[in-house]
């Protein structure tokens, strides 16, 4: 199907947009990486005083101070302290007091809606995090958009009113956030070919990843129809958004707390479909976590999409039916 | 002829010396204390917008007196550059480039030296205790530097000229 994109945009590379927030030194390690690498590479690894490490779709190597990939530890460039204090300087825009909120979450969104995760050790004010302090490790996530990524999937989810109310799952890393954000622009725009219209999307964006919103503007094209409310709690989020911009689709990502599957039974009896992404690999290990098991019983979701990555990320690995659990894929 | 030529010579470089030289005394206080009202904008803009600093710098430059200006111009420039210097190493740049055209002597220098090594890498209240103490020593400076423009503006604009005449006697 010829994909024609609403908002053309000739963006550099998405590995190229994460190089401002790395320190020269990293910079020319980075970029010195030979071309199908850098096409492939999906996360950037700096532990103190541990070897620089990047995440490609198939697997992790490790980088020499000599710019070549290794597969073993050994010989490879040591991240100093001062690489994780200059990084984290660049990560936050030299404006760490900007980022209280973010620090309190564990991850900083960067522009082009990539994302930077942080571990160190957490200040605990009253049982709450108030911050986190000597930061020593990050992971810098490259986020990709792959324009397409739902068109296999979106014939098995139209149905007569619409779409089908949807979850998606997988284990981390197999591409759910990918594949949600083109099925909001698809259904957002709407697909001819699939007699499909083009229905308003609510987008509860909690931790600005679908959108990858940065300083509340959208990175992501996530279609004509679609709004977004960045940063907000799920549970909150969608009920504020069915009855504020009367969305026909409410799409959120990671539903996995008690009050997020409550918030979610409201919409769903409200007329709106719904389109989620739940962490699992399989039903029956889902149908264990006590806030998705009552979700079953509830017996509302027409379509399960398993993703995986027997061929990459975001392999579609089944489609199931929801009230039958019969496979429609293939 | 030619003496006389060199009387006036004499005399204007003397004079300019000693103009210059009380005109630095005397631009001091006011640039200490368009320092001073710059980081309180600052400090506005950290702590009630938490504006970025790169952008907040920009608004300084725009808003304060622009014989200051040029500080947070350059710093907020080599920011948003992104050539993967920090907060701290592009107050330096601009801080240099800054004393070279001002009239701070190097003890406003230390003060506005040891801030940048805090710029941007602290929360909003630690940013704010560390800009109000800058503030606080800027204005221990002021008041020295008033009590010297005091002492010295007049001094050398006289001494200058005066000085001037004394050599032409002597070379008489």
């Amino acid at each position: 199907m010829p994909e024609e994109k609403l908002f053309p945009n000739n963006k550099p590379e998405p590995w190229q947009e994460i190089l401002p927030v790395l320190p020269t030194n990293l910079r020319r390690l980075i970029s010195g990486l030979p071309q199908p690498v850098l096409a492939q590479l999906e996360e950037i690894r700096l532990r103190q005083d541990r070897p620089l490490m990047v995440g490609q779709a198939q697997n992790d190597a490790f980088v020499s101070p000599e710019g070549q990939l290794l597969t073993l530890p050994a010989g490879a460039y040591l991240v100093s302290g001062e690489d994780i204090q200059r990084t984290l300087q660049l990560v936050s825009g030299a404006s760490f007091y900007a980022l209280e909120e973010e620090l309190r979450n564990g991850y900083i969104t960067l522009p082009g809606g990539h994302r930077v995760g942080l571990a160190g050790r957490a200040v605990v004010e009253g049982g709450q995090i108030k911050t986190l302090k000597n930061i020593f490790s990050l992971n810098i996530r490259i986020s990709r958009e792959v324009i397409g990524a739902a068109t296999p999937v979106l014939p098995f989810l139209v149905c007569r009113q619409g779409i089908c109310h949807t979850m998606l799952f997988s284990p981390p890393r197999c591409g759910k956030t990918t594949l949600l954000r083109d099925l909001i622009r698809q259904i957002s725009n709407g697909v001819p070919d699939l007699n499909l219209p083009g229905l308003t999307v609510g987008v509860v964006d909690e931790r600005s990843e679908l959108a990858g919103c940065y300083r509340g503007v959208p990175q992501r094209d996530l279609g004509a129809r679609t709004d977004v409310l960045d940063g907000c709690p799920k549970s909150k989020g969608m009920i504020m958004l069915v009855r504020a911009m009367a969305p026909q689709v409410v799409a959120t990502d990671e539903i996995g707390r008690q009050e997020d599957v409550a918030a979610l039974e409201e919409i769903l009896h409200a007329g709106v479909k719904v389109l989620f992404t739940v962490h699992g690999s399989s039903l029956a290990e889902l149908a264990g976590r006590p806030a998705l098991a009552y979700l079953f019983r509830l017996n509302v979701v027409e379509r399960f999409v398993l993703l995986g990555r027997s061929r990459g990320a975001g392999t579609i690995e089944d489609i199931l039916d929801g009230k039958t659990k019969r496979s429609l894929w293939r | 002829m030619l003496k006389m030529a060199g009387c006036l010579l004499i005399m204007s470089a003397g004079s300019f010396a000693g103009i210059s030289l009380a005109r630095n005394y005397a631009r001091r206080p006011e640039e200490l204390r368009n320092l001073i009202t710059a980081l309180q904008m600052l400090e506005t803009e950290i702590s009630y917008t938490a504006t970025p600093l790169p952008e907040a710098l920009g608004r300084i430059a725009a808003r304060c007196d622009k014989s200051i200006a040029p500080l947070f111009f350059k710093a907020g420039e080599e920011l948003r550059a992104q050539t993967g210097c920090t907060a701290g190493e592009a107050w330096e740049t601009a801080l240099n480039k800054f004393y070279a055209i001002s009239s701070t002597l190097p003890s406003d220098l230390a003060i506005l030296r040891n801030l940048g090594t805090v710029l941007g890498i602290s929360n909003g209240e630690d940013q704010c205790k560390h800009l109000r103490l800058a503030r606080e020593q800027l204005k221990g400076e002021v008041i020295t530097a008033e009590q010297q423009a005091a002492k010295y503006v007049k001094l050398w604009s006289y001494l200058g000229l005066l000085g001037s005449l004394a050599l032409i006697l002597l070379l008489y």
